[in-house]
C-alpha cells in the first residue's frame, strides 16, 4: 500500500442539522428525511460557495434503511439537493459513514477523476415511516432500534447467541482498563461522571446538540443537590457493570454534509477550507479485542495509516475526537493515538483537561452522549465540529487557541475504525 | 462429528454441533490455527484450506459484566439480563458468551472480577428456537 494522496485535497464546506428527534426537537420537528438532508447539504454547499450543480459526484450515506426506507439515497435525494445528473452512489460504513465518504472522495479527487464531491449522511434512529406514509413518522422502540442497528453485527454467531453492545463495548472494556492500570471501580465511576459532565457541558454550549442540559442542571431537576448522588441514583442505572447509562450514546435523528474538493479549487471558496492531510481505515469482526480489551488492533492500524499519510505524530494533535458511544472505549482510543498518556485518560478527565478550555480538548460538540448519535450522519458532525474549531467559529465552546491539526476517529459498527487528519491549508 | 464438507451451510453445521454438545470450529491446514466460530477460511492467514475440528470447550473467563436494559433479541426476553463474559478458549480463540450460574448483580460481578481469570467450560443453552453457546464456572 502506497498510502499517499497524489494530489492535495481540502474540505471547503460543512453542514449539519441539529441532532434530536423528528417528532419532538424544535429545530427539526415535523421534517421529512428529504427536508432534513437538504438543510445539511444546503449549509455545506453555501459554506463552499457552490450549488449542487457544481459538484461532480454525490456520495449519499445512510446506514439503517429499515427506518429511513430510502435505498438508492443518491437519486431519491437528488431533486432535494440540486444534484440531478451527477454521479452518485449510496454507501454505508455505519457510524463511520460520512468520514469514510470523505476518504473515498479524496481518493477519487487525487486520482484525477472528480474535482468536487458532495458527501452526506442522513439517519433516523428514533423515528420510522408510519403506515407507509410519505411524510408521517412514528417512534421506534429502543429494542427495535437496537435490533435493526445490530444487523451490522455478526449475524451468524454473535447476535443470535446474546451479543449485547453495552456489555461488549462498555462493561468488558471498563473492567479490562481497571485491571490493566490498577484503577478501583469507585475511581472509575468518579471519572466516568467527570467525563459525562464534560460532554454535557459541551452540549450545553452547542445549539445543535441533542442534549443541551448540563449534568448539574439535570441533577437539580431531579431533586439532587449533589451531582455524584444523582450519578449513583436510579436515574443512572448500571447497564453493563461497572458502566452506567449516562456513559453511553443518546440516539438521534440528524443529517450532515461535507464538500470535498481539489485544494487548488478550495482556496477561492467562500469559507476558510481545511486540508485533508490523511486518513486510515481498518475493519474487524467480533471479537474486537483479545486478552487486553483496551487494545483494538483495527484502531491501531487505522491510526498508524492516517498518521503516516498525514506525516504527523501524537504531539501534533491540537484537537481530538474519538468515537464515544462508550466513554471508556473513547478513552482507550485516545490513549492509543498518543494524545493521552496510557492509563492516564481517566485522570485527565478528572482534572478537566478534556474540556474545550483544557490542554487536551476532546469532543467539544458534546460527543455521542450530548450531541447525540445519528449513525451515518455522526462522523460528519464530528468533522463539522473540527472545521468550526479550526476556523475559530465554534462560539462559546471555542478552543482558546484554534487547532491547527485535528484528528477524528470513529467506529463504524461493527467495526470499521476510521481516522481522518485535518490541517490548515 | 459430521464432516464440514458434508454440510454446505457452515453456520448450520455449527449449531447442529452445539445441539449435540459439540463445539465446532475449523482448523487451518496452512498455519495450524483455529477459527471459531467456524467460517469457510482461516481468520489468521486467509487460507481456504481449512478442516472441521471439535474444540474441548475448556476456557478461561477473563472478564464478566451484565447485559443492558432490553433483551438484544426476543429469544432472550424471558431470562434477561444475563451475565456476559470474555472467554479465551484452550485452543486460542477468544469469544464473548453468556455465563450461566452467576447472578447479574454488581456484588456477584465484583466478586468474580476480584478473583481474576477463572476456568470455565462450554455448555449448550437451550432456547425456544436455537441452541446457544454459554459457559459455566468450573468448581
Amino acid at each position: 500500500m502506497r498510502n499517499k494522496l497524489s494530489e492535495r485535497v481540502a474540505i471547503s464546506g460543512v453542514g449539519c442539522t441539529r441532532f434530536g428527534d423528528l417528532l419532538e426537537t424544535p429545530e427539526i420537528q415535523g421534517m421529512s428525511l428529504q427536508d432534513l438532508t437538504a438543510v445539511a447539504v444546503r449549509e455545506a454547499l453555501e459554506d463552499a460557495g457552490l450549488t449542487g450543480q457544481d459538484v461532480d459526484a454525490v456520495y449519499a450515506g445512510n446506514a439503517m434503511v429499515h427506518s429511513s426506507q430510502l435505498p438508492a439515497t443518491y437519486s431519491q435525494l437528488a431533486q432535494w439537493t440540486g444534484t440531478q445528473l451527477k454521479a452518485g452512489v449510496h454507501f454505508e460504513a455505519q457510524c463511520s459513514t460520512t468520514n469514510v465518504g470523505v476518504a473515498m472522495a479524496a481518493m477519487a479527487i487525487a486520482a484525477g477523476v472528480y474535482d468536487t464531491v458532495l458527501v452526506f449522511g442522513v439517519e433516523t434512529t428514533r423515528t420510522r415511516v408510519k403506515d407507509n406514509s410519505p411524510y408521517e413518522r412514528e417512534p421506534i422502540s429502543n429494542q427495535q432500534s437496537w435490533m435493526w442497528t445490530d444487523m451490522a453485527v455478526n449475524q451468524a454467531y454473535g447476535v443470535p447467541q446474546g451479543y449485547d453492545i453495552f456489555s461488549t463495548y462498555n462493561g468488558l472494556v471498563a473492567l479490562g482498563y481497571c485491571r490493566k492500570y490498577g484503577i478501583s471501580i469507585e475511581d472509575f465511576d468518579r471519572a466516568m461522571l467527570e467525563l459525562c459532565r464534560t460532554r454535557r457541558l459541551h452540549g450545553s454550549m452547542n445549539p445543535k446538540a441533542n442534549v443541551q442540559e448540563t449534568l448539574e442542571d439535570a441533577a437539580k431537576r431531579k431533586g439532587f443537590g449533589d451531582v455524584y448522588e444523582y450519578w449513583r441514583s436510579e436515574h443512572n442505572p448500571l447497564v453493563a457493570w461497572p458502566s452506567r447509562l449516562l456513559s453511553l450514546v443518546t440516539t438521534a435523528d440528524g443529517a450532515s454534509a461535507i464538500v470535498v474538493t481539489r485544494a487548488g479549487l478550495a482556496k477561492g471558496g467562500k469559507s476558510q477550507p481545511v486540508e485533508l492531510k490523511g486518513f486510515g481505515i481498518n475493519m474487524g469482526d467480533l471479537p474486537w479485542y483479545g486478552a487486553d480489551p483496551t487494545h483494538v488492533e483495527f484502531d491501531r492500524r487505522a491510526i498508524d495509516a492516517a498518521f503516516d499519510m498525514a506525516k504527523i505524530g501524537p504531539k501534533d494533535i491540537d484537537y481530538l475526537h474519538t468515537h464515544d458511544c462508550s466513554h471508556i472505549s473513547s478513552i482507550c482510543t485516545a490513549e492509543m493515538t498518543g494524545y493521552l498518556e496510557p492509563g492516564r485518560g481517566l485522570a485527565a478527565a478528572l482534572e478537566g483537561r478534556l474540556r474545550f478550555d483544557g490542554d487536551r480538548p476532546m469532543s467539544t460538540h458534546g460527543g455521542r452522549h450530548a450531541f447525540g448519535h445519528a449513525w451515518a450522519a455522526s462522523a460528519g458532525s464530528d468533522t463539522y465540529e473540527a472545521v468550526l474549531q479550526m476556523r475559530g467559529a465554534a462560539g462559546a465552546r471555542q478552543i482558546p487557541r484554534a487547532p491547527e491539526v485535528s484528528v477524528i476517529h470513529t467506529h463504524g459498527y461493527a467495526m470499521i475504525g476510521t481516522v481522518i487528519v485535518l490541517g490548515g491549508m | 462429528m459430521q464432516a464440514l464438507n458434508e454440510q454446505r451451510n457452515t453456520i448450520r453445521w455449527y449449531y447442529d454441533g452445539l445441539a449435540q454438545g459439540e463445539l465446532r470450529a475449523v482448523k487451518c491446514e496452512a498455519c495450524g490455527k483455529y477459527t471459531f466460530p467456524p467460517t469457510g477460511c482461516c481468520t489468521h492467514c486467509g487460507s481456504w484450506n481449512v478442516k472441521g475440528a471439535e474444540l474441548s470447550g475448556k476456557g478461561t473467563l477473563h472478564f464478566a459484566t451484565h447485559t443492558g436494559p432490553a433483551a438484544s433479541h426476543p429469544r432472550f426476553e424471558k431470562n434477561w439480563p444475563v451475565v456476559y463474559g470474555h472467554v479465551e478458549l484452550e485452543e486460542g480463540p477468544f469469544v464473548h458468551a453468556i455465563i450461566q450460574g452467576v447472578a447479574p448483580e454488581p456484588e456477584t460481578l465484583r466478586a468474580l472480577y476480584e478473583k481474576g481469570p477463572v476456568p470455565v467450560r462450554a455448555v449448550t443453552m437451550k432456547t425456544e428456537d436455537l441452541p446457544v453457546l454459554a459457559f459455566k464456572l468450573v468448581d
